[in-house]
């Protein structure tokens, strides 16, 4: 009997060693795989206790802040929503986007460098920290308005640094409400989530004229002077490339074929170009690749040649009459607004197109500055000489071509217009920067299902910008 | 050192360890140390010095390690709990002054433990209307019958029943345990004792199973039927018990599987709780996520994250039925394996004095009390920690509860009192014979 007694606490202490192990599987083996289940929220429900970083302007005014109620920080916008598709919303049902996903380590103060080490010893939580973006909500409120209830985006940055000032997106949505909001949102056929100026893919147009000139004037093929004529109908390998509207310009040389965005000519051009040596060019401009702005994956897509939701690649085979069509940007050329104000950008600062940005600064929430963007090359479009050339003749398209409307009062403005067609209705295009001789700011205004052309809707929206952007004491 | 010094040292040191657990529970909540802290520690120790003492008294040779490992798992409880809710912590509080009266009275009453074999029929006839109780009168929690209300008590009647089916199963055993172990009839090959003698054991089947049906209770169930069978297995040294044992249990799990849909819930649950993560399996998750979170030493008492800021835990029954996630929690890795440690050390001192037990009915009762203990631990902790299905018992000594709390005090006033017995019997002394020839 003792035996049997000994041999059932033996089978007893077995049963308490599996459990040992088995919660040694849970808690060390296994425990990091079950902290990043999707179904375990405790790590957001933590968060929420910590007071979360505040996301900044670049005017230090506060575009997502903290107020507490019952024990857990929630999220307040003071400036009602800026720049929403970007900044991002915080909710823990949703979970996160944009800034608030992307720097989440630094806003809810779990990375370990935004806490200091004593607090860290003592296992105290200090909040997180500060997020300074490079979004100037003066110039962000211009461009969200400007926008009104078209659909559409408008991107602004600094040419010589990169640093996005504005990112609009409409329609737009306020991430106060998110939690109550978000299923009718999601549901929206007009995606008020989408961050149109990062992605956004539309049919660049005659915008993408810019791209093309580039490449010709790069490879000598042409100059600014070279004539040409127009019989308003280009044919080529069994199909035809004609001007909008079906116009007619007769003789004209390169700068007015720029201005009055003649597509025969610039079909001429692409075919001098070729496939290879066009494709290069746009690889040069940051097509291709997506911009590496600090944005949650997804959440910036690479412009070029797609063919339904796929990127072809680089050396995807057109045939002359693709060629020609792409080299007006249409055929299957897409960009996003983000890159279309990469090419702007990347002519406004002699060919150099500069790596773009948005978080300007994280400090911690002891003031100590944690990082600090640094701003620097991110790929070289062209020669300076192409550069100033190209300047020179988008100069003429808001002087004396289809860009009129983007006229300023004492400061030239450079620009392209673009009238893309998508569907029954245009995708209105105007990319621009100013002041031309010594550019601050460049810019791409996006107008969808218009029935107006870019030098109509887009090109006073970006006038209106760029006006809000000079008037700025200080730009990133 | 004589036993109850060696016992008092021991509770003086639990005492310090739970004073300090509470300390640091009450600092981390309030960011202070108060002298409430303290005095709650102090009122804690008192309880047990009064059990300790009882034991001075009438149980001067009972075993030195029992006691102090009560008291420590008591206080592990009190203070995860409190941590929970300072309130719930009040009222165990209280239940743990009920415990220390009912353990008292235990001693008291019953004297010798030989005097509760001549009881044996009683014990079981008490055991059954309290588990008929809960079937008629109980009210459901969380889809299984457990409780009963009394005068504004919660009463929790299979805590108590397993002790007194314990005692008739020691007391039935122990006369019958040679008849049993003699095989005079075959069945289908396989040889069995007279059915004369089966009899009864094949009414605990139909009780576990009728358990189940009835009141859902799969962890009880589970456990009367696991302790009944090593008690059978152990006065009866015959396999062929646990063989027949086990398959009569999985029959019955089996149809209880295919005829409960509770019982067949809880199943899918433990196969598979990711597939209703929001739903039926969200417990079971979030009990694996507390604990993850704890990895290897976890952040200590009062600072894990258990409680959303409204108060609610984030594991649902934290309290009670997953009060060792809330440790394992806390404490980490190390916390949890000594908690197990804890139960195996209490285990092992009821087989320790199993063994050395002076007759068949002390040797079987003990046995069959260790085993109760260690099988329910053992229940519970492995189904918050999705080792067995997850069945709705309480951890003993630590699970806020009442009737867990009270049962488990007289369970070990009952070890203790097996173990005073036998060490006077070996040592022979003549006045402590005397006296318990007088009472038998």
């Amino acid at each position: 009997m003792d035996r049997a007694i000994s041999r059932v606490f033996l089978v007893g202490a077995v049963l308490m060693v599996a459990l040992m192990v088995n919660l040694a599987w849970i808690q060390v083996f296994h425990a990091r795989s079950l902290r990043d289940a999707s179904q375990n929220h405790r790590l957001i429900a933590q968060q929420l206790r910590v007071k979360r970083g505040l996301i900044l302007g670049f005017d230090g005014s506060t575009i997502a802040g903290d107020a507490k109620r019952s024990g857990f920080y929630y999220r307040t916008y003071p400036q009602g929503p800026v720049a929403p598709q970007v900044v991002g919303y915080d909710s823990v049902r949703y979970g996160q986007t944009g800034i608030e996903s992307s720097l989440n380590g630094e806003l809810s103060g779990a990375k370990s460098s935004t806490q200091g080490l004593v607090d860290r010893l003592l296992g105290r939580h200090r909040p997180g920290a500060n997020v300074e973006l490079t979004i100037v909500p003066a110039v962000q409120k211009v461009a969200q308005s400007a926008l009104g209830a078209q659909l559409g985006a408008i991107v602004a940055l600094d040419p010589t640094t990169g640093a996005i000032i504005a990112a609009a997106s409409a329609p737009s949505y306020n991430p106060a409400t998110i939690d109550v909001s978000f299923a009718s949102l999601a549901k929206n056929p007009d995606a008020p989530l989408l961050s149109r100026g990062t992605q956004g893919l539309y049919p660049p147009g005659s915008s993408f004229k810019v791209v093309t000139a580039t490449a010709a004037l790069n490879l000598g093929k042409v100059t600014p002077s070279t004539p040409f004529n127009d019989s308003g109908v280009y044919d080529i390998y069994g199909g035809k490339v004609t001007n909008y509207h079906g116009e007619v310009y007769g003789a004209h040389d390169f700068t007015k074929a720029l201005t009055d965005s003649i597509n025969t000519t610039f079909a001429k051009v692409g075919t001098l170009v070729g496939q290879a040596a066009l494709i290069d060019q746009m690889v040069h401009y940051g097509f291709y690749q997506t911009p590496p702005l600090e944005l949650p994956p997804g959440m910036v897509y690479p412009s070029g040649r797609y063919a339904g939701s796929k990127l072809l690649p680089t050396g995807a085979s057109m045939n002359p009459l693709d060629v020609a069509w792409a080299a007006v940007g249409q055929e299957s050329v897409l960009a996003t607004p983000l890159q279309m104000a990469l090419v702007a950008a990347g002519v406004a600062d002699a060919g150099q197109v500069m790596k773009p940005y948005l978080v300007q600064r994280v400090t911690s929430s002891g003031g100590r500055v944690l990082q600090t963007a640094a701003p620097s090359l991110w790929t070289t479009a062209t020669t300076p000489a192409t550069a100033q050339t190209l300047n020179v003749m988008m100069q003429q398209v808001v002087n004396a071509g289809t860009g009129t409307a983007a006229a300023l009062q004492g400061i030239q403005v450079a620009g392209k217009t673009g009238t893309a067609q998508r569907g029954a209705s245009n995708v209105a295009w105007f990319i621009a920067f100013a002041p031309a001789n010594d550019p601050k700011v460049a810019v791409a205004v996006t107008i969808e299902n218009t029935l107006f052309t870019g030098g109509d809707v887009a090109a006073p929206l970006a006038a209106q910008v760029i006006k809000a952007a000079l008037a700025q004491p200080a730009l990133p | 050192m004589s036993r109850r010094n060696t016992e008092l040292l021991l509770l003086v040191l639990v005492g310090v360890a739970a004073t300090i657990a509470y300390v640091s529970v009450y600092a981390a909540r309030f960011h202070d140390i108060r002298r409430d802290s303290i005095v709650t520690g102090a009122v804690f120790a008192v309880l047990f010095l009064v059990i300790h003492l009882c034991e001075r008294r009438y149980l001067a040779q009972a075993d030195p390690y029992l006691v102090p490992l009560a008291a420590l798992l008591s206080s592990i409880g009190l203070t995860e709990i409190y941590r929970i809710s300072p309130a719930l912590a009040l009222k165990q509080g209280e239940w743990l002054l009920i415990g220390v009266a009912l353990f008292v009275a235990t001693v008291l009453v019953v004297r010798d433990v030989r005097r509760l074999d001549t009881y044996r029929y009683l014990f079981g006839v008490a055991g059954l209307l309290l588990l008929a109780l809960t079937i008629v009168a109980g009210t459901s929690v969380n889809g299984a019958r457990l409780w009963i209300r009394v005068a504004g008590f919660s009463i929790q009647p299979s805590e108590f029943a397993k002790i007194a089916i314990v005692i008739f199963l020691a007391g039935y055993l122990n006369q019958n345990k040679e008849m049993l172990s003699v095989p005079t009839a075959r069945l289908l090959g396989v040889p069995v004792p007279p059915l004369k003698y089966f009899g009864p054991l094949l009414v605990m089947w139909v009780l576990s199973l009728l358990m189940l049906v009835f009141t859902k209770d799969f962890g009880m169930s589970l456990l009367f039927m696991a302790t009944f069978i090593a008690m059978l297995y152990m006065a009866t040294t015959r396999v062929v018990y646990v063989v027949a044992g086990a398959l009569l249990f999985a029959i019955g799990a089996g149809g209880a599987y295919t005829w409960v849909p509770h019982v067949h819930e809880r199943f899918a649950i433990w196969i598979d709780p990711w597939k209703t993560a929001a739903t039926s399996g969200y417990q079971l998750l979030q009990s694996l996520f507390a604990m993850a979170d704890g990895g290897v030493v976890g952040p200590g008492f009062g600072r894990g994250y258990l409680l959303y800021a409204n108060h609610v835990p984030t594991v649902p029954e934290l309290q009670t039925d997953f009060i060792f996630s809330a440790v394992a929690n806390e404490l980490g890795l190390v916390g949890g394996i000594g908690l197990i440690l804890l139960y195996l050390l209490f285990a092992w001192r009821g087989f320790h004095i199993a063994l050395h037990a002076s007759d068949g009915f002390a040797k079987l009762l003990a046995t069959g009390l260790a085993t109760v203990f260690g099988l329910q631990s053992f229940i519970i902790i492995g189904g918050v920690t999705r080792l067995i299905p997850l069945t709705g018992i309480t951890l003993p000594f630590v699970s806020y509860g009442g009737s867990s709390l009270t049962a488990n005090l007289v369970l070990a006033a009952l070890l203790l009192m097996v173990s005073h017995r036998s060490q006077v019997v070996e040592a022979g002394s003549t006045t402590e014979r005397l006296r318990l020839a007088e009472l038998s």
